[in-house]
């Protein structure tokens, strides 16, 4: 099953900068893939909504770039700047927060296996 | 494992160019997206060319622009929340200092035009263009955005007309012509023919363009009834040629009459509670003009309320030595049949600070012409 771009959507920010704290730098390429991979293709992140919100994380400074040549054409390299940092942390609480709160509400039955 | 050459990548380049995507960045991260995964899943010997539209295919829904134009909308609008709260903080800022202003402005302290021109120019220079972008932004349809920003442009008319009215800068009049034409044939029909098809918000429509129509109408009105800003300038023009007229008369005229005196110093305080009253200043500076100051026909205020204001008693003082003086002057009475100081003592807060200041400066004028200098001296 493949989830919904409604589903991805509120949540893309969250996994983008848990990605980049956990692995120093990555390329918008490499962060579509490993996610795919973590997720065994249940997830899978549209170049139209990725792009987007790396810019807009960005420009928000929560995150720096770095350029590689490959070739001829370029390679952008994102990682987290300081308050990208602090960020993550909260947004990753938050949303800890939230599918608890989704859990009780809609009365899941959450199997742990 | 298939290898990019350097013609293909300046290939993909130019075709995400060609399909709108102009932000530098965007495209940096795209061909490289793209160049990946055509490595990582083409076959040496495979169709570049083929495989690569059907990657960009599955990127976009109806075009490749949409990704930048998300991009664009993220980046604007990452300040939604500030934009709205900054939006509603001008908006009471505008409004107290307004209101504040006319307060000011009605009881004649200090400060009132740079109230109003401020609570003016927040309102309309950071409250309207904010309530327009975030109003765009909510409205989905082409429709409502172009109700919201008619709507907006008559706000901006309405406020400018407001300013140059209160500045008493020529061309209001012609600003309220527009405010009144832009507000009856093109916002409140966009907003009536938009709004009735709507079944949910038939009634409302209907109710709201009524009293809209009203309101303009009723602008309207007012405009007409109005008199122009030429009219308060013949007016002021008339009784300041009078003054002048009077202070070369009183230059000519060696006085040492008591009575004239008196009769001069008791119209002096006149005119200056009538003068304070309408431009906050006991008397008229030379020069006004470059102050910008100017004077409405109005009311001459609270000193003139009663028959027990100061205004009021002065002018009983005042008729009062007129007869005396009348009584002295046989030849050169002062007329006052017919003119404001005839009327009861009650009523003379009824007239217009114009004709109070022109009587007083005309009886003046009788007195500073008169021959009784001889008269006393003989």
């Amino acid at each position: 099953m493949i989830y919904s771009t409604e589903l991805i959507k509120g949540t893309l920010k969250t996994i983008v900068l848990k990605l980049l704290a956990d692995n120093k730098r990555m390329y918008g390429y490499e962060i579509t893939q490993r996610v795919k991979e973590l997720t065994f293709d249940k997830i899978q992140i549209s170049e139209g909504a990725l792009y987007p919100t790396l810019h807009a994380l960005e420009s928000e400074g929560l995150l720096v770039t770095e350029l590689e040549y490959i070739g001829k054409r370029v390679r952008k390299y994102y990682s987290l700047s300081p308050s990208g940092k602090s960020k993550s942390k909260e947004k990753l609480s938050e949303l800890a927060d939230f599918i608890e709160t989704m859990k009780l509400l809609l009365d899941l039955k959450v199997k742990t296996a | 494992m298939y290898c990019i050459t350097d013609e293909q990548v300046d290939f993909i380049l130019d075709d995400i160019r060609r399909n709108g995507i102009e932000m530098e960045d965007l495209q940096l991260n795209l061909l490289d997206h793209i160049c990946c995964i055509i490595e990582q899943n083409l076959e040496a010997d495979g169709d570049f060319e083929g495989f690569y539209r059907k990657t960009v295919q599955q990127f976009y829904k109806k075009e490749l622009r949409e990704i930048e134009a998300e991009t664009i909308q993220l980046l604007t609008f990452k300040n939604y929340y500030a934009m709205r709260k900054t939006m509603i903080v001008s908006g009471l800022v505008s409004v107290m200092a307004f209101v504040t202003g006319s307060l000011f402005k009605w009881m004649h302290w200090p400060g009132a035009g740079v109230l109003l021109v401020l609570g003016i120019a927040i309102f309309s220079f950071l409250f309207l263009p904010l309530m327009l972008t975030l109003k765009i932004k909510e409205s989905g349809s082409k429709r409502d955005k172009l109700v919201v920003t008619s709507a907006t442009i008559t706000g901006l008319l309405y406020c400018m007309a407001c300013l140059f009215t209160i500045q008493h800068r020529p061309g209001a009049n012609i600003l309220w012509f527009s405010t009144v034409i832009v507000s009856f044939f093109v916002m409140i029909p966009i907003y009536f023919f938009t709004g009735i098809r709507r079944p949910e918000a038939k009634v409302n429509t209907i109710i709201t363009s009524t009293m809209l129509v009203a309101a303009t109408g009723f602008l309207f009105l007012m405009l007409n009834t109005r008199p122009s800003y030429k009219m308060h300038e013949v007016k002021m023009y008339s009784w300041l040629q009078s003054e002048q007229l009077l202070q070369r008369m009183q230059g000519a005229n060696t006085d040492t009459d008591k009575l004239a005196a008196d009769i001069n110093s008791i119209s002096m305080q006149i005119k200056s509670l009538v003068l304070q009253n309408a431009i906050g200043m006991p008397a008229m500076p030379d020069d006004f003009e470059r102050q910008g100051i100017f004077m409405e026909e109005g009311n001459t205020g609270p000193a003139f309320m009663n028959a027990k204001s100061k205004g009021t008693r002065l002018i009983v003082e005042l008729k009062e030595k007129i007869k005396q003086y009348n009584a002295q002057h046989t030849t050169t009475p002062i007329p006052v049949a017919h003119t404001a100081l005839d009327a009861p003592d009650d009523m003379v807060g009824r007239y217009s600070n114009y004709t109070i200041l022109n009587t007083i400066t005309q009886l003046q004028l009788y007195v500073a012409s008169a021959p009784h200098t001889l008269v006393a001296t003989k």
